[in-house]
């Protein structure tokens, strides 16, 4: 019995001592992976695509109930305001109707002008309307997944806008999914224009709900109010897309409030520029414009 | 207590692959579009309160490589350009060995005490995470957001906690022979 029980203690201890061990090569491999992540980049964007792809369908079927339990609760709140928010609503449609009648005839003055100058205008845009399948939104992104890829014509860098501005842009494209990086993320830079000065600046995001205006040539000339648009330069977005309007200007640092709300997004458009942007990807071709219709993204214009 | 036949096996083989199942659930739910504020927040800790919760009794369902996929799979569907790919998975298996390690000051004993554990587990998960994301991307990010989310998470442990628990409630493995205090199987608090 004796020996029986020394091989059982013997046993025990190669067993703790293999769980200690798999403990440490665990760690390893994590470590492992960091690393491999860090080295090679474009890897890890492979697997990273491949990942999303996979998991589209699935979140797609998560975000329905939600996206109706998210609907549901904001119809609430609004029966709450319904009789302000039509009074507000008439007065701001009498303001606009102004401001069409301005519009219309300032186009027709364009149009006029342009004839006589011989002015050349940039590609026209085309739109992907996508659904937002996915947020990734944590203390350290602030994005979200589409569920419109490389299929429906969406390419790397492209302009993603909602009906109030510039939301953000593609940072990675798979073949039916797609993530956007919202203007406040960290990493997001963008070269803007001050639109009553036409200033040139480039606006930063810092995962919080405002954005920073940096590289300004004077802090003076800034108000507060002062609507802040894409300038167009870097090629991949549009020149105009309204992003936000400046709330604060103090020393040496102004804040922009972004038009777009990024707490309730449901659908948003992508803006297929049609000209292959500086600042997209080198290896991935650009989209054509092709006709063709995807049962996911549905193309206007 | 062995039950045979087929119904016998899919228990079996259902209750095996339920603690992966729901975390891989919680790993998808990170990026469901929830828009209430504050709790989406805390999405992305959930899969680590599914880790704690399950290694409390059945860790042996919740195998190291298995964690470290999980947490692979978190980090690249979570994204963000530059951030370490893996960083979850190990914070995951290091929250699995700690549990499994401490077992006796966990396990069966009064809620307060598995709660107080959660959050120097958590914590720890949180300053893991944040540090190593800020060290892979050499940029100072604001340690709030993280904060937020760990407050949120620490709060929300009693709500799900035992939810988690009960799912698992007729589990016979559910209280190990190591185990003090006089909790029921299922239960987490007297």
């Amino acid at each position: 019995m004796a020996i029986r029980d020394d091989f059982e203690v013997v046993a025990g201890q190669v067993r703790s001592a293999v769980q200690r061990f798999a403990l440490g090569l665990l760690i390893i491999a994590a470590f492992g992976i960091m690393l491999v992540g860090k080295a090679d980049t474009v890897l890890v964007e492979h697997v990273r695509v491949v990942a999303l792809d996979l998991a589209a369908p699935m979140l797609e079927a998560i975000a329905r109930p939600v996206g109706a339990a998210n609907r549901a609760i904001a119809d609430l709140q609004e029966f709450a305001s319904l009789r302000e928010e039509n009074a507000r609503l008439r007065e701001e449609n009498s303001r606009l109707l102004a401001w069409q009648t301005a519009a219309r005839r300032l186009e027709n003055e364009n149009e006029g002008l342009r004839g006589l100058s011989r002015f050349h205008e940039g590609p026209e845009a085309s739109f992907i309307t996508a659904r937002l399948v996915g947020d990734s939104v944590s203390a350290y992104v602030r994005g979200a997944l589409l569920n419109v890829g490389r299929r429906a014509g969406v390419a790397h860098g492209q302009a993603v806008v909602t009906g109030e501005g510039l939301a953000g842009r593609i940072a990675e494209v798979g073949e039916n999914s797609a993530r956007v990086l919202f203007v406040t993320d960290v990493n997001s830079r963008l070269p803007v224009l001050i639109e009553r000065t036409r200033e040139r600046a480039i606006v930063v995001g810092n995962n919080s709900p405002q954005l920073r205006l940096t590289l300004l040539q004077s802090v003076a000339g800034v108000q507060r109010g002062d609507r802040i648009i894409t300038s167009g330069h870097g090629g991949s977005f549009p020149v105009g897309i309204p992003i936000g309007e400046v709330v604060e200007t103090g020393e040496g640092s102004v804040r922009v409030r972004p038009f777009a709300d990024f707490s309730r997004l449901e659908f948003v458009r992508v803006v297929d520029y049609g000209v292959p942007g500086l600042v997209s990807n080198p290896g991935v071709v650009p989209a054509t414009t092709q006709p063709g219709v995807s049962s996911a993204g549905q193309r206007v214009r | 207590m062995r039950v045979d036949g087929t119904l016998g096996t899919l228990d079996r083989w259902g209750r095996a692959a339920l603690p992966g199942t729901v975390l891989l659930f919680f790993v998808l739910l990170t990026l469901a579009p929830l828009r209430v504020p504050y709790l989406a927040d805390a999405l992305p800790l959930l899969p680590a309160l599914t880790v704690f919760q399950f290694s409390l009794a059945t860790p042996e369902r919740l195998p190291g490589p298995l964690l470290l996929a999980m947490g692979v799979l978190l980090d690249l569907l979570l994204g963000g350009p530059g951030a370490p790919v893996g960083v979850s998975g190990l914070g995951f298996v290091l929250i699995r060995a700690a549990v499994v390690a401490n077992r006796r000051y966990l396990v069966g004993v009064p809620f307060l005490f598995q709660w107080a554990g959660f959050c120097l587990l958590a914590l720890g998960f949180v300053v893991l995470v944040w540090s190593l994301t800020s060290l892979w991307t050499w940029t100072a990010i604001a340690p709030l957001a993280a904060f937020v989310q760990y407050v949120v998470i620490v709060v929300l442990y009693p709500l799900i906690g035992p939810l988690l628990a009960r799912v698992r409630a007729r589990d016979p493995l559910n209280v190990p022979e190591l185990s003090r205090g006089t909790a029921r199987p299922g239960g987490t608090a007297p």
